[in-house]
């Protein structure tokens, strides 16, 4: 066995301490080590991006990270979206519309809308689709994702629009 | 025991009368114009939630304690024998626990199982992998079907020719339907191979009691009894003795029927370890090792008359699925379209590559291309509109009612003599039709179990290939039941609860389906057994609606369905049901139509889908919004199959070059157009609840669609798939 | 994925020190070594972590109007820093087009530009190549769909990089630190045929590290541009890409200065002395383009499978210049 080293950081707005090896993937110490098996594998070369997880508000593939490398960072997985059992809109939109079936890269695509939505809260269609670009499907459709993410803009906006007039 | 009755059946402006007998325990199917509360509402899918939040558990994420991991090792080779394995240095090395070379000495394809590993983790399993040293007698090999059908070929498989029986279908004289007629066509299109990439790999973990004689085995599968009855032979236990469970799959499109090698090795890792061991294949090895759609070959001929109705249709057909078969495409030659004059001969070529495995319709998808574009040719030469080409040649009344919707969605008339734009970038329009028969099979056993606290819950051995199988099952049951959907609960994706079948060929929701309905009526013929008395009546005038059990005639006594579960004795009260045969029905066959809009960049080559409609039926649609996402599926999948996949093998190495995700290319978000859906209702009476699958016919037609709106867009066909910038460049003679 | 160690060195001479001995590879964005990793192509010993050396991060637009990119600088950032799209467009361009989201967010500049080729049979383990030390470039007689159709030989890959092109249009050099101290190299001349060493596609040295790209001040008469051809739309490795560079006296449509390179046409990214005098002497139009294009590509030397590239690269060779001198198509 190679030596581990000590890592920590924040997941899922906890602060966390694990051991991994070298070359554990942050997929796979998430997975294995850390038991969020959220985060999914599909191809471990960047291409699905099925295990895509926000570090420090960025969108990146886990499997191209090594675990060590979270020292630090700030990282939300799927399981971070909903907050005390309150899906996050983007979740609830995703199941208003059908937006998955087998499911394996709903959480990936999850996570790279949600940064998306974190930084351009009225994408068009086209910035969703570039947004998506890394992100595979093979049941469902792009079409329904596209239309979900819209919608849990849509929503967004008219939520923060509501809190403003409350003001 | 049985009872004759009257059914409505049909589409709007197109019903009749059919009698069927069926059982007396079996409820009336639902017939035109049925009400229904719950059926073909929009239900979000019930398993969504656990989806979303990254909770539903895969294969990929099942731990238990001590469990080991597995790895395969496979040939770099296409075809040599094993002279030699020598296990000594993984065994050896640190964190090893079991290290097994496999029978199998002779390997045919490169990717082929030779041993496997397991280990305390699986970067470990991985080091050992490679520590094991196999000595190969390299043997000639053919990965190219043209020269597997040369004279003195590399044989596949030993002394065997490499062409397969042919295979070969007539009616009428093909012949004679050419002669007579006023226009023929004759070409030869092709298709690559398709690779079936499940999002989640094949995988297994298993189980092995400390007497092995129980085994447990949590897999990726379409099919957990047929996974079980596999694993029973193989391992010789009574089948009762095999557990199979499947919690969520990740997609499987064909390729995960059958105890497949992985689980099997998973398993064999068990029982000499003594302790739980998990197999996940690498992307690469479930590119070039799990299941393909074999290529094709495909020479049509067809003949017209003076009336544009077709007088022949002659195919010559082959096709490889490496060492294995299955490579057929005739089924849409044979039956889309109306012609007295029908041959057909297909033929499997054998070569050096992964075997097929059956994939979404298969043979379907490649014979609609080939005959679509035919027919698109057809019409060119004639001088006939297409759409009108496909209408005077059909005979189908739903798929006739189709054509109709499907050309005012997608705006037909209009997008059909607009002109293609001056410049560079051309638009085009297709439309082909699609064709299956859904109708599910016997089998299938449901139980239906009310609880005392009114929850209800609908168990059957089927699995979720991730279409929704919980969502719709427990639909049914709510609307026999006459509660609210959230109400019930699906458990399905394991061995203990009763038989059902593979989720595959769209058997899914009409083979379970009425098993669900036929058991929740017995529930609910139980639970008024417990209200009548209270309700002063006789079971049999009781009716459940709205979450109340309530008197027929008298709605006013009523009893809350939660509150006569109160008076169940026991914890719960259950009943089952099964799957009767089918009723002779409406009609049998789907029809379906897909509409396809494209812009081609003459220039480059290029090719973008920018719309696609798609109008299809499936007996009564359970849950629009479940089916709608497999048709988008669908239609994903066959834009991949007309513009981009394809499984490139390299003849003088004979192995696959691009089995990764990257340069095995899989559209994405910026490829796929806006799809339109609409789904055209038709009460069949084939079964009680009168379902068809969709996940095969929403398939079968989007690359021809999209084949057919490229050579609308540049005038020439281009007759192989995929449609990559350098055959659109060879076909407008620009390279 | 072999198992490696990961050593984080304390600055840039240790860093130098550690990537001079056997095995120990450069861990910058991570993307290409930990894919190379696992595809159990290359089996490092150790991975020399750069991420925490200051010197290698940072965008910097300097008060001369020189861009400085750290070789550690995001792909991301560098798509969508305001500057750099205003003026160094082809860099951002080409930043924007790398890969996914995802990756863009880790991989860097450096990594962008040292990455290694996609030629299918180099990244495939059972297949010991001439890029891998063997003996045969199996593209020659294999499947070379994508590969050279320019400067090919004895190995046919093709550059991979997206950003180089355009950095070599905007006249960028690397920074360049090593056992024998700092060198700065036009980034032009880094990149190295195959010829000089089938092995490998640039000219870094053992112990080598490219700490920082710098492109001169681009006047306000240069206008850039980057275009690609690809097949998919989403995550595809262009068939063609090619970054512009025109300078135009103010109000005069007459072509001062030119640069035209060419990415995934050859082994090097590749610049067309060619095309960039067909774009001078004269105004500039559309006719004037097409005998650009048709200069870039007067030397392709197609494979088997590709000499649809040769179409695709006029193309889009024209249609760059067209779109970077504001004309539309006739």
């Amino acid at each position: 066995m190679s030596k581990k080293t000590l890592v920590e950081a924040t997941i899922n707005g906890e602060t966390v301490e694990f051991l991994c090896e070298p070359r554990q993937s942050l997929l796979e110490t998430l997975r294995d080590v850390l038991e969020l098996t959220g985060s999914k594998e599909g191809c471990l070369t960047g291409d699905c991006g099925a295990c895509t997880v926000l570090v420090d508000g960025r969108p990146v593939c886990s499997c191209l990270m090594l675990g060590v490398e979270a020292q630090g960072k700030n990282i939300v997985t799927v399981e971070g979206l909903a907050i005390n059992g309150v899906l996050h809109v983007l979740q609830n939109k995703f199941l208003e519309h059908a937006a998955l079936q087998c499911g394996i890269c709903t959480p990936g695509f999850l996570i790279s809308a949600k940064s998306l939505l974190d930084r351009n809260p009225k994408p068009t269609e086209h910035e969703v689709r570039y947004a998506l670009a890394g992100n595979l499907c093979r049941c469902t459709g792009y079409d329904k994702i596209v239309k979900a993410v819209l919608d849990a803009a849509a929503d967004i906006r008219s939520q923060g629009e509501g809190k403003a007039a409350a003001r | 025991m049985s009872r004759r009755v009257t059914l409505n059946l049909g589409f709007q402006g197109n019903t009749r009368d059919v009698t069927v007998v069926i059982p007396d325990d079996e409820p009336t199917p639902w017939q035109w114009g049925e009400r229904l509360s719950v059926v073909g509402k929009p239900t979000p899918r019930v398993d969504g939630p656990l989806k979303a939040t990254g909770a539903a558990h895969y294969t990929y994420d099942i731990e238990l304690p001590g469990m080991l991991y597995g790895a395969i090792l496979r040939s770099p080779r296409p075809h040599a024998r094993i002279r030699n394995i020598d296990l000594s240095a993984a065994e050896h090395l640190d964190g090893v626990r079991a290290v097994l070379a496999l029978e199998d000495r002779e390997i045919r394809f490169a990717g082929q199982e030779v041993a496997a590993v397991a280990a305390i983790s699986s970067d470990l399993a991985a080091d050992a992998l490679k520590l094991i040293k196999v000595d190969y007698e390299k043997m000639p090999f053919v990965v190219d079907m043209d020269r597997a059908m040369a004279d003195f070929a590399p044989r596949v498989f030993g002394s065997g020719s490499n062409v397969g029986r042919t295979s070969t279908s007539s009616v009428g004289n093909v012949a004679r339907g050419l002669e007579v007629a006023a226009n023929t066509i004759e070409a030869a299109y092709t298709t690559a191979v398709q690779t079936h990439v499940c999002l989640e790999t094949h995988g297994a973990v298993a189980s092995f009691n400390a007497a092995r004689d129980q085994l447990t085995v949590w897999c990726s599968t379409q099919g957990v009894f047929s996974v079980r009855d596999d694993l029973a032979v193989y391992f010789s236990l009574p089948p009762d003795n095999v557990r199979v469970v499947c919690e969520f799959l990740g997609g499987g499109f064909g390729s995960k029927f059958g105890a497949t090698p992985e689980m099997i090795v998973a398993a064999r890792l068990a029982g000499a370890t003594g302790v739980p061991v998990k197999v996940m294949l690498p992307r690469g090895d479930e590119h070039r090792s799990t299941g393909n759609r074999p290529n094709s070959e495909q020479k049509v001929k067809l003949g017209v008359d003076r009336d544009g109705k077709l007088t022949a249709i002659d195919l010559v057909q082959r096709g490889s699925g490496g060492i294995g078969g299955g490579a057929g495409s005739a089924g849409p030659f044979k039956s889309i379209y109306r012609c007295a004059n029908i041959r057909t001969e297909e033929r499997n070529i054998y070569t050096n590559a992964g075997p097929a495995s059956p994939m979404r319709a298969p043979g379907w998808p490649q014979g609609c291309f080939a005959l679509e574009l035919a027919m698109d040719e057809m019409a060119r030469k004639a001088g006939i509109d297409r759409l009108e080409f496909r209408r005077r040649n059909s005979d189908n009344p739903v798929r006739a009612a189709e054509y109709e919707i499907g050309a005012r969605a997608f705006g037909w008339a209009e997008k059909n003599s607009s002109p293609k734009s001056s410049g560079a970038f051309k638009r085009g329009v297709g439309v082909a039709s699609a064709e299956w028969h859904a109708v599910g099979v016997p089998g299938p056993e449901a139980q239906v179990i009310a609880h005392r606290d009114g929850a209800v819950e609908v168990r059957v051995g089927t699995q979720d290939i991730g279409t929704g199988t919980r969502t719709i099952l427990a639909i049914v049951a709510a609307e026999e039941l006459g509660l609210p959907v959230d109400r019930v609960k699906s458990e399905i994706g394991d061995t203990r609860f009763l038989f059902s079948v593979p989720s595959g060929g769209s058997l899914s929701a009409p083979s379970n389906t009425p098993a669900v309905r036929q058991a929740a009526a017995h529930l609910k013929d139980k639970l008024f057994r417990i209200a009548a008395p209270i309700l002063g009546a006789e079971p049999d005038d009781l009716e459940a609606s709205d979450g109340f059990i309530r008197v027929r005639t008298n709605p006013s006594r009523s009893l809350a369905f939660a509150d006569v579960c109160k008076r169940i004795p026991g914890d719960s009260i259950s009943a089952q049901g099964e799957r009767v045969a089918n009723y002779e029905g409406f009609r049998t066959d789907q029809a379906g139509c897909q509409f396809a809009e494209v812009e081609v960049d003459t220039e480059t080559g290029i090719v973008r889908v920018t719309h696609v409609v798609a109008v299809h039926d499936a007996g009564r649609i359970i849950d629009p919004l479940m089916a709608r996402s497999q048709v988008n599926g669908g239609i994903l999948m066959g834009i991949g199959f007309a513009l981009f996949e394809n499984r490139r093998m390299d003849p003088m190495l004979g192995i696959m070059v691009n089995p990764t995700m990257d340069d095995y290319k899989l559209l994405g978000s910026l490829d796929v157009p806006r799809i339109d859906v609409t789904f055209f209702e038709v009460a069949n009476g084939i079964t009680n609840t009168g379902v068809m699958g969709l996940g095969e016919v929403a398939h079968v037609a989007s690359a021809a669609a999209v084949a057919c709106a490229v050579y609308d867009a540049i005038g020439v066909p281009v007759r192989s798939l995929p449609i990559t910038p350098d055959r659109v460049l060879a076909a407008l003679g620009r390279a | 994925m072999n198992r490696f160690e990961v050593i984080t060195p304390a600055d840039l001479a240790s860093a130098s020190r550690l990537l001079a001995q056997d095995g120990h590879v450069a861990f910058a964005g991570g993307v290409d070594v930990l894919d190379l990793s696992k595809q159990n192509v290359e089996s490092p010993t150790a991975l020399v972590n750069l991420k925490g050396l200051k010197e290698l991060g940072g965008i910097e637009v300097r008060p001369s109007g020189e861009l400085r990119l750290g070789a550690m600088a995001k792909l991301s950032e560098v798509a969508e820093h305001p500057a750099i799209r205003a003026r160094f467009t082809a860099i951002a361009e080409a930043a924007g087009e790398v890969a996914t989201p995802q990756i863009r967010n880790l991989g860097t500049v450096g990594g962008n530009i040292l990455q290694r080729p996609r030629c299918w049979y180099f990244r495939n383990p059972d297949v010991n190549c001439l890029k891998k030390g063997g003996d045969t470039c199996y593209a020659i007689s294999g499947l070379n769909r994508y590969h050279a159709i320019l400067g090919g030989g004895p190995a046919f890959i093709v550059h991979p990089s997206n950003l180089a092109p355009a950095l070599i249009a905007m006249r960028a050099s690397a920074t360049i630190v090593g056992p024998a101290g700092e060198r700065t190299v036009e980034l032009e001349k880094f990149f190295t045929l195959p010829t000089v060493d089938p092995k490998r596609e640039n000219s870094l040295k053992s112990g080598e590290i490219v700490t920082e790209v710098i492109v001169p001040a681009s006047p306000s008469s240069v206008r850039s541009h980057y275009l690609e051809a690809r097949e998919k739309q989403s995550f595809d490795w262009p068939l063609v890409s090619v970054a512009i560079a025109l300078d135009r006296a103010p109000g005069a449509n007459t072509v001062r200065d030119a640069r035209v390179v060419m990415g995934a046409v050859a082994p090097v990214p590749w610049r067309s002395p060619e095309a960039e005098a067909a774009l001078k002497g004269g105004p500039l139009d559309e006719s004037r383009a097409r005998a650009a294009a048709e200069a870039a590509l007067k030397d392709a030397r197609p494979m088997s499978d590709n000499a649809y590239k040769v179409v695709i690269a006029k193309v889009i060779v024209r249609r760059a210049i067209m779109s970077v001198a504001g004309l539309e198509a006739a």
